[in-house]
């Protein structure tokens, strides 16, 4: 019971502070992403403040082309957990398709298969999530868990455990070079934004994956076909896992089978400090991206202040949970 | 409203629907004409949802067959009845609370192409239907920010917009205020003028006396009969075919005057809820609270319970000035708060009855829950709460009457005397409604004290000994058993100032 005084003071404070603030308020209620874009500006300011020097065009770069494959799994997170699911193989997904990008290249076939293989393995990977999720009933988290260790062991059955090194010369130009002075990453990044943007916003399968999320029975009702809608969300997931595995093997020049373990959780982090709700019904493709640019650039920024990779790692938790907390306040107080 | 003799524009026959165990529909039969609004009707578990699930394609049932405009046809999925003309606006709200209005109305039928949906004609789909209903807000805001009533409109709207000819509404009222029930009503009755036929079910058989035409009942899941507008029927009819029995009237007039005062606000100020409340409640009598949704009842109620700060004011329990900071100092206090969502903030659904009934007092023995007195004292109390069902079922499994029943076992043990209904037979059949109506005078002639805030006429006028009617946070008047009635509650709790009658 005492936590519904707590509840209700926050409301009562909430509401205080917003009488003064009313353009604020509706701002956020009406553009909710607008935290995480505040939270990005502040923490630029704040290490603009501490050193002037890490105001740079080559900086931001910098930033933009690490944060990419965040990005874009961020992406491909938020559309899974927009249908009230979430998927942590797609960063065993993302090995695998790397390692089959690789192997196919040094067997000779040339790019273009080599980028098919790789999105066609993608797809297969979702289609077991989507499979398993929607006719087994299992939920979401136990099944990708279970394929998390899959996908992982199948990269490394198929590489042999070892590197595959010697990527043509070619594709690593092709997907990590640049496009006059903007790196290729970042620009595949942008495009993959602006399709599921697209998706989300003008297309069923965007408006279903919402309806499914948000409430899955008046979603039946409605008449939608939910195993499919759902499923077409894992498919996608892992067809972009595998996307930012292709950039990731050509930015590194070789494909490693151990891939993608350290990106799961940045991945989930930005997208729901981009809005996505775990509950699912909400998430967005801009905010994923912001939040995928507030990892980069904390860890850009802390290593520029020289501050030890362990610390990065205490500080970087406590900003998303920072980030967190402030969604929460902004949705309790509407 | 007469309905002529011609042909029905739908009718179900014979159907019978059993699930292993369980015959939920037994030869089960509703005809339907365009242009009226029919009344079903029946306590919980006479398979009216079953029958509801049926006409709208969620269940196929066993045997049975099904006629639209003399066309025999077969439902298979909610799909096939829309496609038929059939359309249904749920008990609980079936939107997508992240939609918008525009949205929620076209799911599932957006006109695309290549996959695109094509939003002006889905806009436009959608703006006709709410126009016809007279929907004022912004309908492109996600409808979790709108009202319940207006979110109800908005399902209303999606009727219209698939051209239903047929709209089952599953208990609409349950959640909405009185004005935004009598809003609903005016639209009903237009529906029924543009030759919809609607049908309507609801435990409140006001509302039936008020719209229906003719009212079909069902009883463990048979057909008992349908009745027609007229002198037929009435609530005694009506009670009588739900509950197979005739039901003795629980008004009983309290025999005692009441005692003294075991409850009294003073001065009781929250700003943005309400303003300058004061009342007392005597031992032996029911005060009922009336007002609209929205009008500070509750919120008067989480104050009393220190579940909200109130502002200023103070309270007196048993004729002493006491600090209720808490709701632990008010069950410390003797003050039993009922709340009006039993599933939520009453029961632990996943819990035995024993357990929750106990949970305020479990009793323990060196540091260990004692089981044996546990269940001991969750018999006694489930007993005298007449509700008797093992002690080890589990919460969620009973019907809400039950619910509420082992809700007051819970706070029978507390030993309380000052007890708080807050809608107490919200979403309970007429059978069980009697029985805690039945409890709730037990309760007074054992000199406890009742507030009850109630938004239904008839409850609060067969139940209370006095009304404390509330308008937008204000006290707007109090009325004696002697001068209540429905108009003189209506006119305060609309806010008029003085009744004529």
């Amino acid at each position: 019971m005492a936590k519904l005084n707590i509840a209700q003071d926050v409301g009562h404070t909430g509401a205080a502070m917003a009488a003064p603030h009313g353009i604020l308020r509706r701002l956020l209620t009406e553009w909710p992403q607008l935290g995480i874009v505040v939270a990005l500006i502040a923490t630029v300011l704040v290490f603009t403040a501490i050193d002037r020097a890490f105001f740079s065009g080559y900086n931001f770069v910098n930033i933009f082309l690490q944060s990419s494959i965040t990005a874009i799994l961020a992406i491909a997170e938020t559309l899974v957990i927009i249908t009230a699911g979430i998927d942590l193989s797609i960063g065993s997904a993302l090995a695998l398709t790397a390692v089959v990008a690789g192997l196919l290249m040094k067997a000779g076939f040339g790019l273009p298969l080599a980028v098919l293989g790789s999105l066609l393995t993608g797809a297969a990977a979702g289609l077991l999530n989507g499979a398993l999720v929607t006719l087994t009933g299992i939920t979401p988290f136990v099944v990708t868990l279970g394929t998390m260790s899959i996908f992982s062991g199948l990269a490394l059955i198929a590489s042999g455990g070892q590197t595959v090194y010697g990527l043509p010369q070619a594709f690593n130009e092709l997907l990590a070079g640049s496009a006059g002075p903007i790196p290729i990453p970042i620009i595949i990044a942008l495009i993959v934004l602006v399709i599921t943007a697209a998706i989300m916003s003008t297309t069923k399968l965007g408006e279903y994956m919402v309806a499914i999320g948000g409430a899955k029975e008046v979603a039946r009702l409605a008449g939608i076909n939910v195993t499919l809608y759902t499923a077409a969300a894992y498919v996608i997931a892992s067809v972009l896992a595998a996307v930012a595995g292709l950039v990731t093997i050509a930015r590194l020049g070789a494909a490693d089978p151990i891939l993608g373990q350290d990106l799961l959780l940045p991945a989930i982090a930005a997208a729901v400090m981009g809005g996505a709700d775990l509950m699912g019904g909400e998430g967005s493709m801009l905010g994923a991206v912001v939040g995928a640019l507030l990892i980069a650039t904390l860890q850009a920024g802390l290593t520029f202040l020289n501050v030890q990779a362990f610390y990065q790692q205490v500080a970087i938790g406590v900003v998303i949970i920072l980030a967190l907390l402030f969604n929460r306040l902004q949705k309790g107080g509407r | 409203m007469q309905v002529q003799p011609r042909h029905p524009l739908l009718l179900l026959e014979g159907v019978s629907k059993s699930w292993p165990g369980v015959k939920a529909l037994d030869d089960v039969r509703i005809e339907l004409f365009a242009g009226e609004i029919h009344a079903l009707i029946g306590e919980n578990g006479a398979g009216k949802s079953t029958l509801l699930k049926v006409l709208f394609g969620v269940h196929e049932p066993d045997t049975g067959t099904l006629h639209i405009e003399g066309d025999l046809v077969q439902l298979g999925s909610p799909s096939d009845a829309m496609a038929n003309g059939i359309s249904m606006v749920h008990q609980e709200l079936s939107l997508v609370p992240q939609l918008s209005a525009v949205q929620n109305i076209v799911l599932g039928r957006e006109k695309s192409t290549g996959g695109f949906i094509d939003w002006t004609a889905a806009r436009q789909d959608a703006l006709t239907a709410l126009k016809r209903l007279d929907f004022a807000p912004n309908p492109n805001v996600p409808v979790r920010r709108l009202s319940v009533g207006q979110q109800q409109i908005v399902e209303l709207a999606r009727a219209l917009a698939i051209d239903a000819k047929i709209i089952i509404l599953d208990e609409p009222t349950a959640s909405l205020s009185l004005h935004e029930s009598q809003k609903l009503f005016a639209i009903l009755r237009e529906l029924r003028q543009a030759g919809h036929a609607l049908v309507y079910v609801s435990h409140r058989l006001a509302e039936v006396f008020d719209l229906a035409d003719r009212a079909t009942v069902l009883r463990d899941g048979k057909y008992i009969g349908t009745v027609v507008r007229g002198p037929e029927l009435t609530e005694k009819t009506l009670v009588r075919m739900m509950v197979g029995r005739g039901l003795d009237d629980v008004e009983i007039l309290p025999e005692t005057p009441p005692g003294e005062p075991v409850l009294e606000v003073r001065d009781f100020t929250r700003a943005g809820a309400f303003r300058d409340i004061s009342f007392e409640v005597r031992r032996g009598e029911i005060v009922g609270m009336a007002g609209m949704i929205g009008a500070g009842r509750t919120e008067v109620a989480r104050c009393i319970v220190g579940a909200d700060r109130r502002d200023t004011g103070s309270i007196r329990i048993r004729g002493k000035e006491m600090v209720i900071a808490s709701p632990a100092d008010a069950v410390k206090a003797g003050i039993a708060f009922l709340t009006e969502d039993r599933k939520h903030q009453g029961l632990a659904l996943r819990m035995s009855l024993a357990k929750n009934a106990t949970l305020p007092v479990t009793p323990t023995r060196f540091g260990f829950i004692d089981r044996a007195r546990q269940n001991e004292m969750a018999t006694s109390s489930l007993a005298r709460a007449s509700a008797h069902m093992p002690i080890t079922r589990l919460a969620g499994q009973l019907s809400g009457g039950n619910q509420q029943k082992v809700v007051l076992a819970k706070w029978l043990l507390t030993k309380s005397d000052i007890f708080i209904f807050d809608e107490p037979t919200r979403g309970i059949d007429v059978g069980a409604k009697a029985e805690i109506y039945a409890l709730m005078r037990k309760l007074t002639e054992h000199g406890a004290g009742i507030l009850m805030i109630s938004s239904e006429m008839p409850e609060l006028l067969r139940m209370s000994d006095r009304i404390l009617v509330m308008h937008e946070g204000d006290m707007a008047g109090e009325l004696t058993r002697a001068e209540a009635s429905e108009e003189r509650v209506v006119s305060y709790a609309s806010g008029g100032t003085s009744w004529q009658s």
